[in-house]
């Protein structure tokens, strides 16, 4: 319960402020009718008896970033791991309703999951790069698909190494061991790591929350860029993060009996400025979480 | 309200030592501490002592590799060469089969088991270690070796005995009974296997699950992340191990003098019988009538304890190495 | 490729204007039909392990119901209550192997434990000390010598100083065995032991020694008590280091000597003495003996024998880890 307000500012007031944020940093009009790339429909995920998320109707495009949003504990992490069936390693936990990808069920039986995750690939809270070199990391993903002429693993680090904003700081040190490397570098080796096997979407997990301000707004302007080559989705607690980075934002709560379900979702803006949901609004302007 | 009885004058020195034996208490500790510590200085030192006769009679030459060995009690001249190669032979060999065993077996256990299989099998592994070294002696004798070790052997002999780089090493017929380095070597694998088993599988539930996590989610299948990702991230873990287990089956003796069939002639085949360190001593010892005799017997014990010595602390070193290894990320912005 | 265009000075991203538009796509020519050969190669590499778990389960499955069918046949109550007859004669039993296994399970115990349980708790109080980080590495160390140069240290310094084998050197010996396991498990049962009962015992006025005794011992006991049954179990199923201690002895018979020693009016000291003075045999060495004597009966004991070794190592062995198992899940609540 947020009752520490130094400069109390009405809630309007923050709304408008916000929408300023968003105006400057936003340069593609939301909402547009760009494809949809996933959608979940009735996603729910049990935990044996216990329900952790339920109801979850949400719609991905293409080529934007969709912001998932909410106090702790929500589950919003959870519903993130479902893109990818990363929660199929937990387990007792049990999947209902469908993860659409392009239209195909990605739960439907006879699915292969590792081509699944090559498809939607993650990047995680804290940055985990192998204990092995720059290069050896980011080409760890295609010489699983064989890729093993030095050229061509050569063109495809260094096209990452570019597209995660990482490669004039490394290109001299390939070799390198990657726990050199600072933790906001270490992050995006990591999404270039996940660049590397070309995926469709990319699902982040909080992805500057363990990273010092520069190195987050180095994060989030990467992440606006990377909007042309995939999709993302990204969990945050941060809600000016979410307003700066997004094109789209879904709002999740807890409810009593501790299920975590899906408020409100739609362009940020809209979402920023005008809620159609009470408890969208106080949340937004701070009245809790 | 006073319910306790006022406190006695404490005047006596009985009485001061019991309620504040603390001196007293703290130095008894420090002292069996150190006398532990002593103990095992004491071991090699008398070691040392009661070799001095033979390593003064024969120097290093008696540990060093030769071409015409001479054990001999009734002429009082001795080296041990043979003894050494046994023992080197046969625990490199059962480490070559015990390894990759235990890996999957640790591999197995930490990442594919069911939850509620993994504690029994984890005790049925252990339980291999329980058994003592004369049952396995005895069962190897009896059944092992006429089962499992002399069609192996001689299926070994036809093969890889033909092949010019390792016939040295399996030239030679195996005896009916079984006896040889072979079985001596087969036996250790399965005794060594619960100890790398139970290190490597330690190893692997220490390594941080976001490393699982991160190569699950590029795309890569279970086996590629064990392969490519766990094992070399705990590779150092793995090899302390590994010296652990070679470290058991150097000194390994019971079952070893059962079957290696005791024979010191200077042969190289593991096919053959043969002798090692440990089971010459066992063998030899309480029969040894001159002090020249006892003397080398006691310096071989002393090259075993120094080779063990050694071998434990590279082990731990390295076991020590892998808990300290992780990403450093708040250290650098 | 430098980047130190005028754009490049507002742009901290490090994405220079010359970067390729777009990513490429090399891998996209990749059908995700060649994900076959990989999960193949996952499924057979797994299902390896499986089939490793296997291999190293099977030698204990098959030892263990070869020495029941091989031993069973010949345990009876005369196997455990009647001294072995003469050679090549039928019947008998080993009743001095068992008591010579108590006896030296009673006095490896006493010599073992004290120390032991004391040493722990010097270094468990202070770990980082010289000593404490010493006496840690000293019983790493003393838990990798190999059993036989145990025996040698043994007999180096009991049996000739006194000239004759005994049990007490045995049990000496076996002590050094039990030593490192008594010492790490109290290690690790007492710092389990919250650190504020210690300090509330402190703090109610009680010495350092009374609150190891009677606070923390106790509330460490279950977990001191498992690891001395399995240090115990080890020390019953050796062989080597009694070859030169214990040596052996057929004619043992603690009965007699009692019953002789009223029947002489000796003191308890002497007859005391006339127990644990003179060699004696334990189950292992009984078995060794027998295992390579030519003669069908000793070998059909070395079986019995084997047998109750194994059924007793086995008991101790799952006593000790479903009374750590029941506490660990106590603890889980």
């Amino acid at each position: 319960m947020n009752t520490m307000n130094i400069n109390p500012q009405p809630p309007v007031e923050k709304l408008r402020s916000l929408a300023g944020v968003i105006s400057h940093s936003l340069d593609v009009d939301p909402g547009s009718s760009r494809p949809l790339k996933m959608e979940t429909r009735d996603l729910g995920l049990f935990y044996g008896a216990f329900q952790a998320v339920g109801n979850i109707d949400m719609r991905i495009r293409a080529n934007q970033v969709t912001a998932i949003i909410g106090p702790s504990g929500c589950g919003k992490s959870t519903v993130l791991r479902c893109l990818n069936r990363m929660n199929d390693l937990v387990p007792n936990a049990r999947v209902s309703g469908q993860v659409l990808l392009d239209g195909s069920n990605l739960y439907a039986p006879g699915v292969d999951v590792v081509n699944v995750r090559r498809q939607i690939g993650m990047v995680f809270q804290r940055p985990n790069p192998f204990p092995k070199s720059i290069y050896e990391n980011v080409a760890y993903g295609p010489r699983l698909y064989g890729i093993n002429r030095r050229a061509i693993l050569d063109e495809i680090v260094e096209n990452s190494l570019r597209h995660a904003a990482l490669w004039d700081e490394v290109k001299d040190k390939l070799n390198h061991h990657a726990y050199a490397l600072s933790g906001g570098q270490q992050q995006r080796l990591c999404i270039a790591r996940a660049l590397a096997v070309e995926p469709e979407v990319i699902l982040m997990d909080e992805p500057a929350s363990a990273l010092d301000p520069i190195a987050t707004y180095r994060i989030e302007e990467l992440i606006r860029q990377l909007r042309e080559d995939v999709t993302i989705v990204i969990v945050t607690h941060n809600m000016q993060q979410a307003a700066r980075v997004s094109d789209e934002t879904a709002f999740f709560m807890v409810n009593d009996r501790r299920m975590g379900y899906l408020v409100e979702f739609g362009p940020t803006t809209q979402i920023f400025t005008n809620p159609k949901n009470k408890q969208t609004e106080d949340y937004i302007s701070g009245r809790f979480g | 309200m006073k319910y306790l009885p006022p406190m006695p004058n404490q005047t006596s020195p009985l009485r001061r030592l019991w309620n504040h034996g603390d001196r007293l208490w703290n130095g008894s500790l420090m002292f069996l501490a150190a006398a532990v510590l002593a103990l095992m200085i004491a071991i090699g030192a008398l070691l040392w002592v009661q070799s001095a006769g033979a390593r003064e009679a024969f120097g290093w030459s008696f540990l060093q590799p030769t071409a015409s060995p001479r054990w001999n009690p009734v002429a009082d001249r001795y080296q041990a060469w043979p003894f050494i190669y046994g023992t080197l032979v046969t625990s490199l060999f059962a480490i070559l089969i015990a390894v990759p065993v235990s890996l999957g077996i640790a591999v197995f256990l930490s990442e594919l088991c069911p939850a509620w299989l993994r504690l029994p099998l984890s005790w049925m592994v252990e339980l291999l270690a329980a058994i003592p070294s004369v049952i396995y002696g005895l069962w190897g004798i009896f059944a092992f070796l006429p089962a499992v070790v002399l069609p192996v052997g001689q299926f070994l002999g036809q093969t890889l005995g033909q092949i010019p780089g390792l016939r040295l090493l399996f030239s030679g017929a195996i005896p009916q009974s079984g006896a040889s380095r072979l079985a001596a070597a087969l036996i250790l694998a399965i005794m060594i296997v619960p100890t790398i088993t139970a290190v490597t599988r330690d190893v692997f539930l220490a390594i941080p699950s976001q490393q699982r996590e991160a190569s699950l989610a590029l795309g890569a299948t279970r086996w590629e992340t064990i392969w490519k990702v766990l094992l070399p991230y705990g590779l150092s873990g793995i090899l302390g191990a590994v010296i652990l287990g070679l470290g058991r089956a150097l000194g390994e003796t019971m079952a070893v003098t059962m079957v290696i069939g005791n024979s010191a002639q200077g042969t190289l085949s593991l096919l053959l019988p043969g002798y090692t360190m440990s089971s010459i001593i066992a063998n030899e010892f309480a029969e040894a009538v001159s002090a020249l005799h006892q003397q080398s017997l006691v310096e071989i014990g002393l090259a075993l304890f120094v080779l063990t010595l050694l071998l434990n602390m590279a082990a731990r070193f390295l076991v020590w190495q892998v808990a300290r290894k992780g990403p450093q990320q708040e250290a650098r912005v | 490729m430098t980047g130190r265009t005028l754009s490049n000075a507002t742009n901290i991203t490090g994405v220079s204007p010359d970067d390729p538009p777009t990513l490429p796509r090399r891998l996209a020519y990749i059908h995700p039909r060649q994900s076959h050969p990989r999960r193949a190669v996952n499924a057979l590499m797994l299902g390896l392990t499986g089939l490793m778990t296997l291999l190293a389960l099977a030698p204990l499955v098959w030892i263990i119901v070869y020495v029941v069918a091989r031993g069973l046949p010949h345990v009876n109550l005369a196997f455990f209550t009647q001294l072995p007859r003469p050679l090549g004669m039928e019947g008998g039993g080993v009743l001095h192997a068992i008591q010579g296994t108590i006896v030296l399970a009673l006095l490896s115990s006493l010599f073992a434990t004290p120390p032991g349980v004391l040493a722990a708790f010097y270094v468990a109080r202070y770990p980082n000390t010289p000593l404490g980080i010493a006496v840690r590495f000293g019983t790493d160390v003393l838990s990798g010598v190999p059993s036989i140069v145990i025996g040698l240290f043994g007999y180096s310094l009991i049996v000739k100083q006194q000239g004759h084998y005994s049990a007490v050197a045995g049990g000496l010996a076996l002590a050094i065995l039990m030593l490192p396991t008594i010492i790490r498990t109290t290690e690790e049962m007492i710092k389990l032991v919250p650190a504020n009962l210690r300090e509330a015992s402190l703090a109610l006025g009680g010495p350092e020694w009374k609150t190891a005794l009677s606070v923390i011992l106790p509330a460490a006991a279950n977990g001191v008590a498992t690891g001395f049954l399995l240090a115990i179990a080890r020390a019953s199923g050796e062989t080597a280091p009694l070859l030169f201690t214990a040596l052996g002895n057929e004619r043992y018979d603690i009965g007699a000597i009692v019953r002789g020693g009223i029947a002489a009016q000796q003191s308890l000291g002497t007859i005391l003495g006339r127990i644990l003075n003179q060699p004696v045999d334990s189950l292992p060495l009984t078995l060794w003996k027998y295992a390579q004597q030519p003669y069908p009966e000793r070998v059909d004991k070395a079986w019995a024998a084997a047998l109750v070794l194994m059924v007793l190592i086995l008991l101790l062995n799952g006593f000790a880890r479903l009374w750590m198992q029941h506490r660990a899940s106590k603890m889980r609540g």
